[in-house]
């Protein structure tokens, strides 16, 4: 197969991607039909009074409710692909403008985190696994228990307690421009992303814990022992390089929940990114906002996972020449 | 070929142009890769006879086995047994069939359910084709155990506290509950330890013999299928390479790679020097097989004419049929 | 009791008491969650509010255990019915394939699209929040999950051998879903069950807290860190119950999880096994309280081994996988080792590397004494790490049994060769890959300027073990051992591999010492000059080989070669197999005096008493039989009739 092998590995690859944006596109648009009942009439009786009949009606038209669902259809579709998600129930704002402006600030809390967590996950889980059944290993394998089991809006309400209110050490929560002052930006993106990143490095530990593991009992590093390699260039050449593979597959997994995540944290710390605006969305039943973030995020959750698949792909040669 | 009905006694299963092919995994869009896994194989085996199918790994002989059961679907070819056409049969109107051909196989470890105990292992049988009663089905399945050296104690035990041994005498004795006539062994003692092999060896032969079982001996060591077997066929890239009376075949073999193979077995005889014929390179992909003989590429005596096609079994002896065009060679 | 049940037990009875907990809330307080005392507001605990009130006066332990309910009750019918629905597809996905196939995977593929809690959140905004919501919403996330899990399963369940054994005896596949396929992946299900249950109670109290899940005045864990939020400051306690119930909750559930998986996936069972290898990686074991015999250089020996013993720690205590093995390969010779599985054989091949699985197993006694290329002879068994990795490959190599896995396949074949060349040789990597491609052509791998940038998953078995074998001789070591280096491969690729032994021995480095482990007495006959029979961890019979084969004074010997089936070329006629009665005994299981002593023909009760000691007959010739010299080559034929008659049955 040759070096033809990755660009159409990367062609496939890229292909299912979009296929998958499709569905997703189509499954979000069917969500408000498929539901029993009136949407309208639905999104309407949120105060437990019963909505009027020309609000209804008005809403309807809003939604495009009232023409046939392939004409809907057509134009949710063609409205997508100019970038236009609808406006506002609340002020008649272009969605796509107000997600344009937040969706950055979600990414770099993301990025943020997943940075924070591969920094301390692959060598502790590495060390861990070296020492198995030592102390170091039980005593981070005991915290890692921990963190996993903390929800993430425990953790952050816990450190808004003690590092914010208590100790008054960094801000409690909310953003500035990177623009404005690069130094107060990261120190309010601090707790945010270390909230995030606790969860998801106990992920990363415990899969690098356990494949390193197994690494170590593949014949190919007998092998390379028997070549003579120090203990050192065996580890990092023939046990970590390995493992990574495996464990950015369970990134990959991980990445819906660390999505989810975002909409917690960020409600918490009032970060004004996409995910926690989600929320104000759905409390005020505001469907357009609610519609076209939850495409956006799966279109970045789609995404993140390609280039997980890509990376991968780079880490194992078996992947890409298949 | 016989007519429907009344096909003579001699054959007990027979399968003609038996074929398959099996759409290849992962391959994915575009090319529609298949492999050929077993191609236009005629097989018959008399009552009481003992064929050993002898290939190396990707040969297709565990497929063929699988196929004369009708585990497996054939893509092409009919398969009679006991006289009457099975091939499309349902799985339903199989079932009471089934209590006539059975399998053993290869692995004792993977072959044994490990949440069922002997009894329940062996108690399926008659579960299944509700035979005998409660009482004379734990007496059946000491007895059977007893056939096979093994006990009434063993009963209630489960299989990851037998030997690699005793699993297959396990499987073996679940195979003969439903008192076949035909029985597919899949390669039964490659996983285990020479002393053990030889047990099984002495245990299914004497089975075989005092059951008058047909049986199918799939093996890739060519000195057990000479020990067992009446008749021998010999398999390359999913097609009949040579077939004939056992001795025939080990004394005088009549195709290429019959005797690279036969010359490629290490021997334990020190004292003996033979000339070995080291065959090149590996098995081609059976996701492509070479045109005409399939064997050409790696034969050492192939002319041009080779490629053109498959060559068919001929009968060069009483019983000995060869698929190769070359009489000068051999 | 088993050490995995005693991790599962306490958190199983954790579990269950948090789950009483919350079923008999009715009964362990007679506080109303909902009713509130506006003046008592923000409590301390009290006599009659354990745990305080919160900001309308309620009582926060009441809140606590009915929240319970709710949160539990959500989670577990969740996780319940998208179970059973889940398992339902992916049995019959996996089982039947076909459109029941493409239903379950893409449907599952389509939900697992969606940030789980994003989907949520989509159906929450238009039916609005209330516990049959998230019930409703859990199960449709969860479902996929389980179909997943099930019909992976049933996919590999499927194909494996007992499950074809029901087909052939005709078994309906109602029976084999139920009956065969269901109870053996019932392991990973209930993992599966326990991690949704603690996914879920995340998702509920997550949505919650958002103001979206379970709606006031409904008591919820969610609800109340949410409200507790806003005056944490002055008050943290009603904060902190809340908190303390869900994490250890959840921690319950989790901890729970990974006992259960830890007894039912068998990859997580492995790692607690045989794992210890790991940490001779960092901390390499020496051979300390060993005794020590001198390290004595035989005349003309390339490595000369000397009442070497093996042992490995098990929880039924030490047993010695090698006891007592003293041996020597010459310059230029063929050894080979000959024994059943768990023999010893491979630890003595490992023992000439110091590659023993440590720290379980280690050298406890003997010496191993290996000349280096330049005429030393180093004590292997007293040489540290740092010493032992600059005799690996250079004094010694190895050849491993499995080609497919014995290589590492992130890296193309060229660079593991050129990784052993440079570790020994100051060669820059260009150099080092020259050198490859030249051992490539060696070793009988056409196109080696092409083939040293292939990985090894585009090699087949054959040609893998010939770039094993490039990697042994790459700096030309005065000895390789080669632990069944053919067993794995196909009679004709087998062929292959002895001819390029041969070859390498008889034309391109006469000197090689090799050792040659295999179970194969005609591998022996084929490259061998001298041969050592193992049983139990001793070698029971030593000899050229053809004075062993033709007139072998071991009666285990004796057996293993009248076990190979044989027919008479002239005759056609097939001498009676003559099998060994029993299997080899078990580690921990080994009988007094002569290990073979149970399945001997020739056992007298002297056997099973006295151990019997090496005993040298002939030149070069030496064997472990108390009756050596009534085992001549007349006297055996007669034996060997009896042995057949009882090995029949």
């Amino acid at each position: 197969m040759g070096g033809g092998g990755l660009t159409t590995y990367v062609a496939r690859r890229v292909l299912i991607a979009l296929g998958l944006v499709y569905i997703v596109t189509t499954i979000v648009f069917l969500v408000l039909h498929v539901i029993p009942g009136d949407p309208a009439m639905l999104l309407l009786s949120g105060g437990g009074v019963d909505p009027s009949a020309e609000a209804v009606a008005e809403l309807r038209r809003k939604l495009g409710l009232d023409q046939p669902i392939f004409t809907q259809y057509i134009d949710y579709l063609a409205g997508l692909l100019q970038g236009d998600l609808g406006n506002s129930f609340q002020d008649d704002h272009p969605v796509a403008a107000e997600i344009a402006k937040r969706l950055p600030r979600t990414i770099e809390l993301i990025l943020a985190a997943a940075l924070l967590s591969v920094l301390t996950g692959l060598p502790l889980g590495t060390l861990a696994a070296l020492r198995q059944g030592g102390i170091t290993d039980r005593s981070l394998s005991l915290v890692a228990g921990l963190m996993l089991s903390v929800p993430v809006f425990v953790t952050g309400t816990l450190l808004v307690l003690v590092f914010a209110q208590k100790l008054q050490w960094v801000p409690a929560g909310g953003f500035v421009e990177w623009s404005r002052d690069p130094i107060r930006h990261l120190i309010h993106l601090l707790m945010p992303a270390v909230t995030i990143a606790m969860g998801l490095s106990a992920v990363i530990f415990r899969m690098m814990r356990t494949t390193v593991l197994e690494t170590l009992q593949q014949e190919w590093v007998r092998t390379a022992r028997a070549k003579g390699l120090s203990g050192r260039s065996v580890l990092l050449r023939h046990v970590v390089r390995n493992a990574l593979g495996p464990v950015l597959t369970v990134l990959g997994l991980h990445m819906g929940t660390l999505l989810g995540g975002t909409v917690l944290v960020e409600y918490v710390f009032n970060w004004p990114g996409l995910s926690g605006f989600l929320v104000v969305a759905v409390e005020t039943r505001d469907y357009p906002e609610v519609q076209g973030i939850v495409l956006v995020i799966s279109f970045l959750f789609i995404l993140l996972n390609l280039l997980v698949d890509l990376l991968y792909s780079v880490l194992d040669p078996r992947i890409r020449l298949e | 070929m016989t007519t429907s009905g009344n096909a003579p006694a001699t054959t007990i299963v027979e399968a003609r142009d038996l074929t398959k092919r099996f759409r290849a995994s992962g391959g994915g869009w575009g090319r529609r890769a298949q492999v050929h896994a077993v191609e236009q194989v005629d097989i018959t085996l008399a009552p009481g006879e003992v064929v050993g199918l002898v290939g190396e790994s990707g040969s297709g002989k565990s497929t063929l086995g699988r196929l004369m059961l009708r585990l497996i679907e054939p893509t092409e070819g009919r398969i009679r047994f006991e006289g009457e056409d099975i091939t499309d049969w349902s799985q339903g109107r199989l079932r009471p069939l089934r209590r006539r051909m059975q399998i053993i196989f290869q692995d004792p470890y993977s072959s044994l359910d490990p949440r069922k105990t002997v009894a329940g292992l062996i108690g399926e049988a008659f579960a299944i084709h509700k035979l005998y009663s409660r009482r004379e089905r734990r007496e059946r399945t000491v007895a059977l155990l007893e056939r096979v050296g093994l006990s009434a104690d063993h009963l209630e035990r489960f299989p990851h506290e037998f030997s690699g041994g005793q699993r297959q005498r396990l499987g073996i004795a679940r195979a003969l509950a439903v008192e076949p006539r035909f029985i597919v062994a899949d390669e039964p003692v490659s996983a285990l330890d020479v002393s053990v092999q030889a047990q099984i060896i002495n245990l299914m032969a004497g089975l075989q013999r005092d059951l008058n079982l047909a049986l199918l001996f799939i093996s890739h060591d060519l000195s057990v299928v000479e020990y067992i077997s009446d008749r021998v066929m010999v398999m390359y890239l999913g097609r009949i390479m040579e077939e004939a009376p056992a001795r025939d075949l080990y004394t005088k073999p009549r195709h290429p790679y019959t005797e690279a193979l036969l010359s490629a077995a290490p021997v334990p005889e020190p004292d003996v020097e033979r000339k070995r014929i080291i065959l090149e390179g590996d098995l081609p992909s059976p996701m492509d097989p070479p045109s005409g003989c399939v064997f050409r590429t790696r034969c050492p005596y192939a002319l041009p004419a080779c490629a053109e096609a498959p060559p068919p079994l001929r009968e060069v002896a009483p019983g000995h049929r060869t698929a190769c065009i070359r009489d000068d060679v051999l | 009791m088993n050490p995995k049940l005693r991790r599962l037990l306490p958190r199983l009875l954790l579990v269950g008491l948090i789950l009483g907990l919350a079923l008999f809330a009715p009964l362990l307080t007679d506080q109303d969650p909902v009713k509130m005392t506006i003046s008592e507001r923000l409590q301390p605990p009290s006599a009659d509010h354990y745990l305080g009130q919160d900001e309308y006066g309620r009582d926060i332990l009441a809140r606590l255990l009915y929240g319970a309910r709710v949160s539990l009750a959500v989670a577990l019918l969740a996780a319940a019915a998208a179970g059973v629905i889940g398992v339902t597809l992916g049995l019959v996905g996996g089982y039947f394939g076909g459109i029941a196939e493409l239903f379950t995977v893409r449907l599952t593929d389509i939900v697992l699209s969606f940030p789980p809690m994003l989907l949520a959140l989509l159906i929450v905004t238009i039916l609005g929040p209330g516990a049959e919501t998230l019930t409703l919403v859990l199960t449709i996330l969860y479902t996929p999950g389980y179909a997943r899990v099930a019909y992976g399963e049933t996919l590999s369940a499927r194909s494996v051998e007992y499950v074809e054994a029901s087909r052939a005896l005709g078994a309906s596949p109602f029976r084999i879903l139920f009956r065969t396929i269901l109870p053996n992946i019932s392991g990973p299900l209930i993992v599966q069950f326990s991690l949704t249950v603690a996914s879920a109670i995340l998702i509920e109290s997550g949505l919650s807290f958002l103001g979206l899940g379970v709606v006031p005045p409904d008591s919820s864990w969610g609800l109340m860190i949410r409200a507790a939020r806003g005056y944490m400051v002055y008050s943290p306690l009603p904060l902190l119950w809340p908190c303390l119930a869900l994490t250890v909750t959840v921690l319950a559930v989790n901890a729970l999880c990974d006992a259960l998986r830890d007894i039912y996936d068998p990859k997580a069972a492995r790692e607690g096994g045989l794992l210890q290898a790991a940490r001779s990686l960092v901390r390499f074991p020496v051979a300390g309280e060993a005794r020590r015999a001198e390290a004595e250089p035989a005349e003309d020996a390339q490595v000369k081994v000397s009442d070497l013993r093996i042992e490995f720690a098990t929880p039924h205590g030490a047993f010695a996988a090698v006891d007592g093995v003293s041996l020597a390969i010459g310059r230029g010779e063929t050894v080979a080792v000959v024994g059943e599985s768990g023999s010893g054989k491979t630890m003595i091949g490992l023992s000439i590397l110091r590659l023993i699985p440590g720290p379980h197993g280690s050298i406890t006694a003997g010496s191993i004494a290996l000349r280096t290329k330049q005429g030393d002879v180093l004590p292997l068994e007293q040489l540290d790490e740092e010493a032992l990795e600059e005799v690996r490959g250079r004094d010694v190599a190895m050849v491993f049994q499995e080609p497919m896995t014995s290589l590492n396949p992130v890296y193309p074949v060229g660079e593991q060769i050129a990784e052993a060349l440079r570790r020994h040789h100051d060669l820059n990597k260009r150099e080092a890959l020259a050198k490859a491609i030249e051992l490539l052509e060696r070793v009988g791998i056409p196109d080696a300027a092409l083939r040293v940038r292939d990985y090894p998953h585009q090699m087949s078995g054959g040609m893998r073990q010939r770039v094993m074998i490039a990697i042994a001789l790459s700096c030309t070591p005065a000895l390789v051992v080669a632990d069944e280096p053919t067993t794995a491969l196909d009679v004709t690729v087998q062929a292959q591999i002895l001819d390029l032994f041969q070859h390498l021995r008889d034309e391109g480095d006469s000197d090689l010492g090799l050792m040659f482990i295999t179970h194969n007495l005609g591998v022996v006959a084929e490259i061998a000059d001298r041969v050592l029979v193992m049983y139990c961890g001793r070698i029971v019979e030593e000899g050229p080989v053809r004075e062993v084969f033709r007139d072998p004074r071991h009666p285990y010997t004796r057996g293993l070669l009248s076990s190979i089936p044989r027919v008479n070329q002239a005759t056609g006629e097939r001498a009676p197999l003559t099998a060994i009665p029993g299997t080899v005994p078990g580690p921990g299981e080994r009988p007094q005096g002569c290990a073979f002593a149970p399945r001997c023909a020739f056992a007298e009760p002297r056997c099973s008493v006295e151990e019997p000691v090496a005993h040298s007959f002939a030149p070069g010739r030496s064997t472990r039989c108390l009756r050596w010299d009534e085992l001549g080559p007349a006297a055996a034929r007669d034996t060997e009739r009896e042995i057949t008659q009882e090995a029949g049955q």
